[in-house]
Order: C-alpha cells, then sequence, then structure tokens
C-alpha cells in the first residue's frame, strides 16, 4: 500500500469514527508541509516496518523493534530515520490539533492516529499492543 | 582420616592468597595417608572449600581402579559464576604410582554438557605437576600446565561461543569469535595474560547493542592482594564496529586501564581511552558484579574536536532527528559523574565551538559560533553556566556578539537577560525561565528588539531598501512545545506611517512545517515612497493596510485576508501612466479592461479619489474584490477615479491564481526597474 493511500485510509477513517473530536481530516499548510515529508520518508522506512526491523507503537509512533534486522552500519541511519519520522508525526499531531482550534486535543489526536496506524498496517508488520509486539 | 584432615583445613579458609598452600597441603596429606599409593586408587571428598575466585561444596574424586575415574563438585563457582552437579567423567584415567590421569574426560553440569569436547588431565602427585588439555571439536585447543608453582595456560582458537555455555551472563549477547592467548602465572607472584579476540561478533536480542567484524588485542596483569586481585590491562580495538543504541563506531579504540577485582565488585581506578578526534579521556567506574550494577562512573574529556566527535556521538545522542543538518566546529572538554542510578553532574566548556543547523527547507537556518565558557548541570543544585557567543546567524540576519549567563537548574533554566546584536539593534530577552518535562520545553519571558534600521535590515534580507526603522516591544513570550508565542507589538516604522505586527506565533519553528502566524495592522504608509521603492510605477498618496490571519509557510504567505484602501485625510493623489499600466498587467491580459486606454497615452499622471482591494488568500487562490459592491455587469473598482484627468480601473478576474500573481508582480519590478536601453 502506497504511503497517501495508507495516510488517507486513516485520515478517513479517523474523521469517521472521531467526529466528536472534530475533524481529523483538516487541511492545513503545515499539515501538508508534514504529510509530504512522512511521504518521502516512507519510501524509506516500508523495508523496515515489512522486515519488522521497525514498528508501530502503541503511542503513535514508530520504534526501532528489531534493529539485528538492519545491517550494523546502517542501524544509526535507521535510527535517525525513526527519530525524524517520530518528530512529524508529534508535529502533525499537535497541528491537526491546532488546526481544529482545541490544541489541548492532541493526545487524544495521536491515541485515535495510534489505533488506525495499528488496524492499517500491512499484514507483516510488527505493531505493539500493550508493551508486547505482534505481528499482523 | 585423609577426609578429615581436609575437612578440617579446608572449613578454615586463610585470609587471600593462600588457596594454593591449603589446597598443595590436601593433596600431600591425601597422597602420604593412601595405603600403597604404587598400585591402589584414590577416593577423595571435601565438604566445602572457599576463596574470592573459586569455592566448591562436596567435592568427590573417584580414581578408584573399580571403576571410570570421576571428578564431581556439588556446587561450584569460579568468580561469579555458579554452577550444580559439575562431573568430569573420564573414558580412562587411574593412578599409576604417584601420576594420576585422566583421558577423553568430559564436563557436565547436571544432564548439560559444559564444554563440548574432550579433556586430559594429568598430575603427578609427588612432583606437583598437572597438565590439562581440553579438545574442542571445532578445533579449538586450550592447555594448562602447573610445574614447580608456576601455571601456564595457552588458549587456541577458542570460539566465544564455548564460553557463553560456561558463562551464563554471557548467553544473552550470543558472542562469537575466537579467541587465543597465553597465561603465565608464578603462582603468588603477578599473572599476566596477552591474547587477540579475532572475527568478534556480539548482539542483544533486540540489536541495539551489537558488534560485528571485532578485532581486539588485550594485555592483562593481575596482582594478588588483599581480598581480590589489582589488574592493568591494555586494550587496543583495531578492526570492526559497535552499535550502542543510537551510537555507530568503527575501530579504533585503545584502552589503557587498571583496577582492582574481588568476588562480587570490579574497580575501575582509572582507564585512558585513545579515541580519534579526542586529546584525552579518562574515566573510572566501580561496578557491583553480584547485582550487575554500575555504582558509580567518572568521566573525563579533554579537548574533543566537535567536527568529529559531534556527528558520531552527539547528534545520535541529543538531536537524532536533526540528522546531517546539525554541523559542529571547535572543542569541547568536561565531566560526568555518575551515581546512585544515574548522572549526578555534567560540565562541558566550550572552546572556540561552533553549532550550526540548517533550516529544515535546505535554508541556512541558524547558527552560533565560536562559543566559548562553561555550561554545567547538577542533578540537586543551582549552577551557573556562563556562555561567550563571539556570534551568530539567524537565516540572512547576522547576530553580534553576546554573552549568555543562565542559572541552570536539575528539570528547568532561567535567564535573567539575554542581549542579541542584530544589525544596529538588538533583539533582548528579560526574565525567560524554561522547564523541561516529559514532552520538551515550556517557560515564558519577555522579548523587546532595540531599534533596528529598515536600510540595514533591508539590505541584509536582499530586499529594496526601504527607510525606517523596525522595533518591538512582546511582554509575553510563551515557549511550549512546538510553538512560540509573543503577546505585544512589532512594530516597523516605515514609508512615513507605520507597520504593526501583533499575535505573533511561530509553530514547530524547528520542522519541516515552520510556519508564523501573525496580524497586521499599516497605517498612513506613503505610496509615493512605496512604489518608488518597489519600482512600481508612481502614486501619490497614503493607504492604511489590515491583514488578518496571516499564515506564513517557510516565509511565504498561505493564508490571509488583506485589506488595502486609501488613508483617510486630505493629500494629494495621483497615479501614474505606468502604476495603472502595472495594476492592469497584474492581471492579466484583458483583467482590468475599463481602463479608459485612450486616455493612457495622453497623461502621464491621472488623479484618483479611492484606492481599495481586499483579498482572501487561501489554497493558493487570492479572492479579490474592490471599493464597494460589484459593479453592475461585474468587475470591481481598485481605483475611483477624481479630479482631471481621472480614470477608474476595473478588475474582472476576482479569482487569482497567488502563484501567478506573486510572479506577475516579480515581472513588473524587474521590468521597471531594469534600465532602459536606446
Amino acid at each position: 500500500m502506497k504511503f497517501r493511500s495508507l495516510l488517507g485510509a486513516a485520515l478517513l477513517s479517523l474523521s469517521l469514527s472521531a467526529a466528536a473530536q472534530g475533524n481529523l481530516e483538516v487541511d492545513s499548510p503545515a499539515i501538508a508541509a508534514l504529510k509530504r515529508s512522512m511521504q518521502q520518508r516512507h519510501a524509506q522506512l516500508a523495508p523496515l516496518y515489512a522486515s519488522g526491523a521497525v514498528g508501530l507503537a502503541a503511542d503513535g509512533s514508530v520504534a526501532l523493534r528489531d534493529a539485528s534486522a538492519v545491517p550494523l552500519a546502517q542501524r544509526a541511519q535507521a535510527s535517525s530515520l525513526v527519530a525524524a519520522e517520530n518528530a512529524d508525526r508529534s508535529a502533525l499531531y499537535r497541528e491537526i490539533a491546532r488546526a481544529n482550534g482545541r490544541p489541548e486535543w492532541e493526545s487524544e489526536v495521536r491515541g485515535t492516529f495510534a489505533q488506525r496506524w495499528a488496524q492499517r498496517a500491512q499484514p507483516g508488520w510488527w505493531v505493539q499492543q500493550g508493551s508486547s509486539w505482534v505481528q499482523k | 582420616m585423609a577426609t578429615d584432615i581436609c575437612r578440617r583445613v579446608s572449613s578454615r579458609p586463610e585470609r587471600s592468597g593462600r588457596g594454593r598452600v591449603w589446597l598443595r597441603s590436601c593433596a600431600l596429606l591425601l597422597l602420604l595417608l593412601l595405603p600403597g599409593f604404587g598400585t591402589g586408587g584414590l577416593v577423595l571428598t571435601v565438604d566445602r572449600l572457599e576463596h574470592p575466585a573459586l569455592s566448591f561444596e562436596g567435592l568427590s574424586a573417584d580414581f578408584s581402579s573399580e571403576s571410570r575415574p570421576s571428578i564431581r563438585f556439588e556446587r561450584l563457582r569460579v568468580g561469579e559464576q555458579r554452577w550444580r552437579r559439575v562431573e568430569l567423567h573420564c573414558d580412562a584415567g587411574g593412578l599409576s604410582g604417584a601420576r594420576l590421569w585422566c583421558r577423553d574426560g568430559r564436563l557436565t553440569a547436571g544432564a548439560r554438557v559444559l564444554l563440548p569436547g574432550r579433556i586430559d588431565l594429568q598430575a603427578d602427585l609427588l612432583g606437583q605437576h598437572v597438565a590439562l588439555a581440553i579438545r574442542l571439536p571445532d578445533g579449538g585447543r586450550i592447555e594448562l600446565g602447573l610445574n614447580d608453582a608456576r601455571l601456564e595456560a595457552q588458549v587456541e582458537a577458542l570460539a566465544l561461543g564455548h564460553l557463553a555455555a560456561l558463562l551464563p551472563g554471557l548467553q544473552g549477547w550470543s558472542p562469537a569469535g575466537s579467541l587465543g592467548g597465553r597465561l603465565s602465572w608464578p603462582l603468588g607472584e603477578e599473572a599476566v595474560f596477552t591474547g587477540q579476540l579475532v572475527d568478534g561478533a556480539f548482539t542483544s536480542a533486540d540489536g541495539l547493542q551489537a558488534g560485528e567484524a571485532l578485532a581486539v588485542d588485550l594485555s592483562l596483569s593481575l596482582n594478588e592482594r588483599a581480598g581480590g586481585w589489582h589488574w592493568r590491562a591494555e586494550l587496543d580495538w583495531h578492526n570492526g564496529a559497535v552499535y550502542v543504541d543510537p551510537v555507530y563506531v568503527e575501530a579504533r579504540l585503545g584502552v589503557s586501564a587498571e583496577g582492582t577485582l574481588s568476588a562480587d565488585r570490579l574497580d575501575v581506578v582509572q582507564a585512558v581511552l585513545a579515541l580519534e578526534g579526542v586529546e584525552q579521556l579518562a574515566l573510572s567506574a566501580s561496578i557491583d558484579l553480584a547485582e550487575g550494577r554500575l555504582d558509580r562512573a567518572a568521566v573525563s574529556l579533554v579537548r574533543a574536536d566537535l567536527a568529529t566527535i559531534g556527528p558520531r556521538w552527539l547528534t545520535p545522542l541529543l538531536a537524532p532527528a536533526a540528522g546531517e543538518r546539525l554541523w559542529y566546529a571547535g572543542w569541547v572538554s568536561g565531566g560526568l559523574r555518575f551515581e546512585h542510578g544515574g548522572v549526578q553532574a555534567l560540565d562541558a566548556v566550550f572552546d572556540q565551538a561552533g553549532f550550526s543547523l540548517q533550516g529544515a527547507d535546505g535554508g541556512s537556518g541558524l547558527a552560533f559560533g565560536p562559543v566559548s565558557g562553561h555550561l554545567p548541570w547538577r542533578q540537586d543544585a543551582t549552577v551557573h553556566a556562563a556562555l561567550e557567543i563571539e556570534g551568530g546567524r539567524w537565516q540572512k540576519l547576522a547576530l553580534g556578539r553576546f554573552a549568555l549567563n543562565a542559572e541552570i537548574r536539575p528539570q528547568s533554566l532561567a535567564i535573567d537577560r539575554l542581549r542579541i546584536p542584530l544589525l544596529d539593534g538588538a533583539l533582548v530577552l528579560d526574565r525567560l525561565t524554561l522547564q523541561r518535562d516529559d514532552r520538551g520545553w515550556r517557560g515564558r519571558g519577555e522579548a523587546v528588539i532595540e531599534p533596528v534600521s529598515m536600510p540595514l535590515l533591508t539590505e541584509a534580507l536582499d530586499l529594496p531598501m526601504m527607510s525606517g526603522v523596525l522595533a518591538a516591544s512582546m511582554p509575553g513570550l510563551t515557549v511550549s512545545p512546538g510553538a512560540l508565542e509573543l503577546d505585544g507589538a512589532l512594530v516597523i516604522s516605515v514609508f512615513d506611517g507605520y507597520l504593526q505586527l501583533t499575535g505573533l506565533r511561530v509553530l514547530e519553528p524547528f520542522g519541516v512545517a515552520s510556519h508564523l502566524h501573525a496580524e497586521i495592522e499599516g497605517r498612513h504608509l506613503d505610496l509615493a515612497q512605496l512604489t518608488e521603492t518597489f519600482s512600481f510605477g508612481s502614486i501619490t498618496g497614503f493607504i492604511d493596510i489590515d491583514v488578518q490571519g496571516l499564515e506564513l509557510v517557510r516565509w511565504r504567505p498561505v493564508a490571509f485576508d488583506a485589506r488595502v484602501a486609501s488613508s483617510p485625510g486630505n493629500y494629494r493623489r495621483r497615479i501614474s501612466q505606468r502604476a495603472v499600466q502595472n495594476i492592469g498587467s497584474l492581471g492579466g491580459v484583458g483583467a482590468v479592461a475599463a481602463i479608459q486606454r485612450s486616455l493612457l497615452g495622453f497623461f502621464e499622471t491621472f488623479g484618483y479619489r479611492e484606492i481599495s482591494f481586499s483579498c482572501v488568500l487561501r489554497a493558493d487562490v487570492c479572492t479579490m474584490s474592490g471599493i464597494g459592491a460589484e459593479r453592475p455587469g461585474g468587475g470591481f473598482e481598485i481605483v475611483r477615479g477624481g479630479g482631471v484627468p481621472a480614470l477608474n480601473v476595473i478588475g474582472y478576474n476576482s479569482r487569482v491564481d497567488w502563484r501567478e500573481l506573486l510572479a506577475r508582480l516579480q515581472r513588473v519590478i524587474e521590468d521597471n526597474a531594469s534600465p532602459e536601453v536606446r
């Protein structure tokens, strides 16, 4: 699944399920910039999701859960990629809350996104449930 | 009787360093008490033996002629490793004269094979010579010989995987590689081991700590002291790489260290590390081996080259998302103290250091340096940081020399005043306090921009030259994760009027979605100066500007509700032929159709009564309107004529592509600014 359709599906389901929280499909130039940045990075992250090196964490972030799936010399790069993705994800959750005029909703947005990222993960990807990791 | 004597001797272990004496005594007593030891066997039991490095309970050795020889320990401890039911089974062996021997022995612990391969043992009980050889199935070999109170050992191609079977603590690390070396130990004197690890590797279960292709040369000497050992080690790591999340390091590293070792504690009195880019790195540590816990450590760093250690060590640890956007220069020295399960103190002393963060959009970003001074931190105290920053840069703006003095507390910092020179003015932060929580930094303070002259500012920003000054007073500065908000006003006195910016907010300032929000109120701006500055023809008069909900992403407007209108009052109102044509050009061909074209050729300037237009920018489209309501038949007045000669400028295209509008404006300015060559 391409990143755009993955994110789109997550956002669509968010807008339907989380109507009480406002419009999570809301768009703004900042949100668009974050989506573009995450979309560009997805090409590098996708093989890491597939190999199980990186998983979708329960708090809406991504985590380097099995670094041994990455050649040793590339692990620092993978770690940096995960950090950059998490910086964008945190900004995305803040921006969606701001775009709804409710910056205090950030943690709710994060939690809802975490659920949807997990639901939309491809078979074979790893998803954190509680404190343990489960392969879809 | 022999058993009784040994039990008595071993149940009263002498303190430190005498272990070999009572073991030897015991063996001699046994030997002397054996009836006719030239032809018989040996059956030995020892209840218990204690030594800092070794202890056992329930030793039984059976070298009688009736059965295959064996040695068994109910409990055995070597260092901190403990096993139960350790047994050496010999395929053949016995006691011939004073020679005790075991051939093709196998070492097990319960049902588990403790060490694969076979063991040969020979002991001359009279001459006190012992030879032990362990042959491993993969070709590895360990040989031990005790002759005349001198222990010699040689290790060849010992696979570290075998050690993991012996040492449970290693099992979670999947050690691999081949170890070779030689030990020489005149008992009671210094023991020296020199060895090499080849093709070494290890990994934690999650791969976050791992090493590959490791080659290490090690030299270790040990001297028995009261309660343990004093050791010295030289280590040269000269091949391979290690990843300790999030840091990846390739060889090479040299370590020279010494310390003490007891049954339950390893003390590193001093270790000096030779690391690329570091003049000197030294540490000391104390490790509780029983608990596997670092109790205390101290690290001292002298003159580290930030350009070398910054990308390798600092970026992954401090700003991993910044990646290659973060650059370093200069030197840092420092220290760290670890105690009570956490870092207690940190000190960094910068010498001509430089830090630069490139913008996420590829822009020039933010830079400071050279920076010199002391930045301390204590877990349990307030300390003072003092840094001298000789300059800096924010985007295209050069920052002058300034001093940073801050009170650093465990989870917060306070700056009483920070004055950063900016061209001929300054940015001043007063009473700034910042607290760190699990989401980032929060805080508040006050900000002032001391007047900056517009000619210098516009020159620095590569803008057309403007006169006037820029100043700001923002008593409410608020910092929260991902946001910087300024309550107050930034005022630019320009074109004989002013622009006032309020509601300033910078969101996600260091990310790809960095954006700025503001409200702008402009009053009585001199159109003659404005149009001359931007080479837009000539318009005399004054305008007011109101921009609501301005949002800039990467310094480009993406949303606003703007209105420009003639200022109230009596003043001369003329618009030049060129300005009229330029307004027409902005609307595109035919967009401004109602200009009285026939008049244009005859007059250089025209009178007007009012100029007014608005633009609502959303999604790259500017929705325009003019003076009053839309005209019957369509169109909206931008310029309403007045006086003689007069003309009206009417726009018909109310939805304009913003990027196209900017491109046209750029072309108009460039065309008008270019010298005309005839």
